[in-house]
């Protein structure tokens, strides 16, 4: 079991960067400050890895301070994962059913209010594989749970119940909304970024654009810029926007055209998939309209994003007489 | 510009190097023809050091003399359009300073009626207005909750305070046909929005805003005093503090000293009234086996922390000991 816990600790060591494994270890606090000055961090990642892999063998590691290292890498590192947003609520039954599996679970709590629970998943034979791990991120008194799953999906129902019976809810339910940046999806969900409200107080003064203080050039296009501007400010907000990866789009409307191109026989639904990536979508997004890139004001379908946190869209005809697309909840 | 002249053929003496081009011929081939006899002279290419070369080197020399004229040009610009602002920014003073003295000498005149030497402008009545209506919105604001007519309802906003300092504010942006509903607002989850919406909300929006106001107004005295605690008692207490979202239940270590020994104390304070920035329970626990020797103490210290704000509580816990000892 030791050698396990060891390897798995080497292993951890190497995914991180080797100006900040001192840094990592010292917050681990498993080897002493005695222990780290004998690691000559100047050496590859791979040497390093030995050596803190030897020190921890000398100290008897076992799997709860392996487990605790990739808690807290998994904790400095969040992006490296892609975490899925679930919402737990009080209606309807609590259903229960029985699954037993073998696990290893770790629990840390943070001073940001957040628990960080770590599930090494095996099956109802063999031991726990810690190289098959799931992230559990929970707020206390806040219904919502941000899960990390490994390749293993199987094994989230069983998860979402374990949770749903610890926080004393009933059901759970996946949100659509997904991305890398833990820190911004806790931001939508949790309403910590700036979006723009109406008041008569603080003063919303006027952002005149003074790039350009040279008397000679006359913009021609000041109003128009500074229309685009102020639609930009009440869609966006002032403040920095939620890092999300993506937003798709699954498309299941009629294909509106002439009639005469007659582009489909069959009166079927066209099924189209839009999906807009980039490294931090929502900041790309509001400078499209400044840029000249689109018209402000951007669709709503793009806008909505934060508000309705989500980044998963299904829109589908309105079945009532007026023509059109909703969004489906 | 015969020292220019002098230099540069010195330049030349000493790094002299001739130019070659490669030329394509019709193989495909490269092969290194030479252009011209060439010079290379701190960093510019003059492609011959006959007349053609004194020439390129004269466009050279003008155009750098027109960046800088240029430069120079900007600078004077510049320069003027600050000398105006200060010219304004001089008269906008005198103007200021002539009410103020106009204002002084009413003030002292108490009888009689003053004829103005300087009657108000148009302008500066319409700033004056203006002024007296921004005062008037700060007013608003200061009072807690405000509010802004929107195009499909109101957006209120809810500005909280604790003791004097002005904290968060939380906006509600509300829909109001057909029945009034909540479009998006900007309160923490953790604070029960949805239950007061629905007790309050389409009866009686002046309650929900109230006991809305209230909810949040406690949470924000109840974090800032456990932050003012962290700010300035950091080093007297043991570990850290730890909180929940609702900063409704807060614990944290702390040592007695009595007798000259010291006693590690554990506070847990409940607020189980979220509308209530006081604990309603204070439990201290020490270390078993000590609680009957402190327990005047422990008493005491909990009356304390259930009367005070939190960050003045444990102050005067602190000096109280400090007098003791």
């Amino acid at each position: 079991m030791d050698e396990v816990a060891v390897e798995y600790i080497r292993r951890t060591v190497l995914k991180i960067p080797r100006d900040e494994i001192m840094a990592v270890l010292q917050k681990w606090g498993f080897l002493s400050e005695a222990q780290l000055q004998t690691i000559n961090f100047r050496q590859t990642k791979e040497s390093i890895s030995h050596s803190v892999a030897q020190l921890c063998e000398e100290s008897s590691a076992g799997i709860k301070q392996a487990a605790l290292l990739d808690i807290i890498y998994n904790h400095i590192y969040p992006n490296k994962r892609v975490w899925s947003v679930y919402h737990m609520n009080k209606t309807g039954k609590a259903s229960f059913f029985s699954f037993s599996t073998q696990v290893t679970i770790n629990f840390r709590e943070y001073e940001d209010n957040a628990i960080w629970i770590r599930i090494a998943w095996g099956t109802p034979y063999t031991k726990p594989n810690q190289y098959k791990t799931s992230y559990v991120v929970y707020h206390s008194q806040t219904p919502y749970v941000f899960i990390s799953a490994s390749t293993l999906r199987s094994n989230l129902p069983l998860l979402c119940q374990a949770m749903v019976v610890a926080s004393n809810y009933h059901n759970i339910r996946e949100m659509e909304l997904r991305s890398h940046c833990l820190n911004s999806l806790k931001d939508i969900v949790f309403k910590r970024y700036s979006q723009n409200f109406q008041t008569n107080y603080p003063l919303q003064e006027r952002n005149v654009l003074t790039e350009n203080e040279d008397l000679r050039i006359n913009d021609e296009n000041r109003s128009e810029k500074e229309r685009i501007h102020r639609l930009n400010q009440e869609c966006f907000g002032d403040g920095p926007q939620p890092k999300l990866d993506f937003a798709q789009y699954k498309l299941e409307t009629m294909f509106k055209s002439d009639p005469k191109w007659d582009v489909l026989e069959k009166k079927e639904p066209f099924r189209c998939l839009v999906k807009f990536s980039s490294p931090h979508l929502l900041e790309s997004l509001k400078s499209l309209a400044p840029a000249g890139l689109a018209d402000a004001p951007l669709s709503p379908l793009l806008t909505c994003i934060p508000q309705k946190a989500r980044n998963y869209f299904k829109i589908r005809e309105k079945s009532s007489l007026h023509p059109g697309s909703f969004v489906s909840p | 510009m015969e020292e220019g002249r002098n230099s540069d053929e010195k330049k030349t003496a000493l790094c002299g190097r001739s130019l070659t081009a490669a030329s394509q011929d019709g193989g495909g081939r490269m092969s290194a023809v030479p252009l011209a006899q060439g010079k290379v002279e701190g960093g510019k290419v003059y492609s011959g050091d006959g007349v053609l070369g004194y020439l390129e080197m004269l466009e050279a020399q003008a155009h750098e003399l027109g960046l800088k004229q240029e430069e120079k040009e900007q600078q004077e610009k510049k320069l003027n359009r600050l000398k105006a602002k200060v010219q304004e920014l001089r008269t906008r003073r005198d103007e200021l300073r002539a009410k103020v003295e106009l204002q002084e000498k009413r003030l002292l005149d108490k009888e009689g009626v003053v004829t103005d030497p300087a009657r108000p402008s148009a302008q500066t009545v319409l700033e004056w207005k203006v002024k007296s209506i921004k005062a008037m919105l700060q007013v608003f604001y200061l009072t807690g909750i405000s509010g802004k007519l929107t195009k499909q309802g109101i957006c209120f906003c809810i500005s909280t305070a604790y003791e004097g300092t002005y904290l968060d504010s939380y906006y509600v942006d509300l829909l109001i046909k057909p029945e009034v509903k909540i479009q998006r607002h900007s309160v923490p989850i953790f604070i029960p929005l949805e239950q007061i919406a629905k007790k309050y909300l389409q009866t009686d929006i002046r309650r929900f805003l109230s006991v809305l106001s209230d909810h949040l107004n406690a949470y924000v005295g109840r974090r800032h005093q456990a932050d003012q605690l962290e700010e300035h008692f950091s080093d007297r207490i043991e570990g850290t503090l730890q909180r929940n979202s609702l900063c409704n239940l807060l614990v944290f270590n702390y040592t007695v000293s009595s007798d000259s020994k010291t006693f590690p104390f554990n506070v847990r304070l409940l607020y189980r009234d979220l509308c209530c920035s006081l604990p309603t329970e204070a439990i201290i626990s020490c270390t078993p086996g000590t609680l009957s020797l402190l327990a005047k103490v422990a008493a005491a210290h909990s009356n304390t922390f259930r009367q005070m704000a939190l960050h003045k509580a444990f102050d005067s816990i602190i000096n109280a000991k400090e007098s003791q000892d």
